[in-house]
């Protein structure tokens, strides 16, 4: 009897899906990045870039990695749809933070956006993966120099990683998403979301 | 080989087709949206009574889009055209203030029914020429889209009535769909 609960909350478990969120200012490539996601991990083809148009609401894309469930949250990065990203931090087991390296004059817009996102209380604990996107144009900073011009503080009790990417060419996109399902698997945050849904029983989640 | 050449067939002849409902409370507009997107002008429309059912074709996808009278007496109908919907447009009045509660109730309502679980869904924040109208941040907020976790969603700001935002709403929706739904 107590192997079959325990076989049934470990199959709960191995179900539970990981959610990610996407954030970043408008024009950071936030939905170029999921289509590519969709693109290398599903036999889906994503959205080819030149149709991807600005996102008003939320996108999603499912896709497996290293057997872990991952569901992104593609949220609108307009100054006026940013209001909607907190009502997401609740559920969310880590953050993608979408930067344009390409794009120095709007750093400084990029790391008030992301400094709002760390202070939220719903958010504690979230791993975060910061990507220097739009490494296929020349002009681009490298993911170092980027860390540099966001200066962030008050990293260091959170897991967290600057990776270059390029969104359009896929560059650096599986490094990500591993690093993702690594992080989060040992997350205490993970651990916390486990117990909560376990808490309020399958469907109530 | 043989899946290469079906894959640029079907992206050449493209021939997909969607079934698409338009709801939302009555005078929200949704017979006008109807008929703009299908002959591109603005007809009168008088109140809605059952249904209307139009063929749109737009980016290769044939849409089968399905406009349901939006008084409170038939509402309870429109459960009857929920199977096999692939997406769901909700029309607003943003200018109508006061029955935002209800359309909020009504649009949650709409998506709790499990033959609906798979539709993504598209918000038209409609009369935006009117004065007054709420902007696109202001409706989400009202119909509380952020409860909306497990489907794709979109709001765009429409006039009917100018014809504006309607177009670029179902390029959403064909991108949407062709990308694989929710």
């Amino acid at each position: 009897m107590f192997s079959l609960i325990y076989g049934l909350w470990q199959y709960m478990f191995s179900k539970l899906e990981l959610h990610v969120l996407i954030l970043g200012i408008d024009k950071a490539g936030k939905t170029t990045l999921l289509e590519k996601m969709k693109s290398v991990y599903t036999n889906v083809e994503g959205l080819p870039p030149d149709r991807i148009v600005p996102t008003v609401g939320l996108n999603i894309g499912r896709i497996e990695v290293a057997n872990r469930k991952l569901v992104f949250w593609d949220l609108g990065g307009q100054l006026g749809l940013r209001s909607i990203w907190e009502k997401y931090y609740e559920e969310a087991h880590a953050v993608v933070f979408v930067v344009d390296a390409s794009c120095p004059s709007r750093f400084e817009d990029s790391k008030s956006a992301l400094e709002k996102v760390l202070r939220h209380e719903d958010l504690k604990g979230a791993p975060l993966l910061i990507l220097a996107n739009k490494q296929d144009l020349p002009e681009a900073v490298s993911s170092e120099e980027l860390a540099r011009y966001l200066d962030l503080k008050k990293l260091d009790e959170r897991v967290y990683m600057f990776e270059a990417v390029s969104a359009y060419d896929g560059l650096g996109i599986r490094e990500s998403a591993e690093w993702l399902v690594e992080v989060m698997e040992r997350s205490k945050r993970t651990e916390m979301l486990r117990l909560r849904a376990g808490a309020l029983g399958p469907g109530s989640a | 080989m043989g899946l290469v050449f079906t894959r640029l067939f079907s992206s050449v002849f493209g021939n997909k087709e969607a079934r698409i409902l338009v709801l939302g409370l009555d005078n929200a507009g949704k017979t006008t949206i109807l008929y703009r997107l299908q002959m591109g002008e603005v007809v009168s429309t008088i109140p809605t009574i059952g249904f209307n059912v139009e063929t749109v074709q737009y980016n290769n996808i044939k849409f089968q889009v399905w406009d349901l009278g939006g008084q409170t007496s038939i509402r309870p109908y429109w459960r009857c055209y929920f199977p096999n919907t692939q997406a769901i447009i909700y029309v607003v009045d943003s200018s109508d203030t006061d029955r935002l509660v209800i359309a909020r109730e009504e649009f949650h309502a709409i998506l709790e029914e499990e033959e609906l679980k798979g539709a993504v869904v598209l918000i038209f924040a409609n009369k935006q020429d009117l004065p007054g109208a709420l902007d696109d941040a202001a409706v989400t907020e009202s119909l509380e889209l952020h409860k909306i976790k497990n489907r794709q969603w979109s709001i765009f700001k429409t006039s009917a009535i100018k014809g504006e935002g309607l177009f670029e709403g179902l390029d959403w929706l064909s991108n949407t769909l062709k990308s694989g739904g929710s």
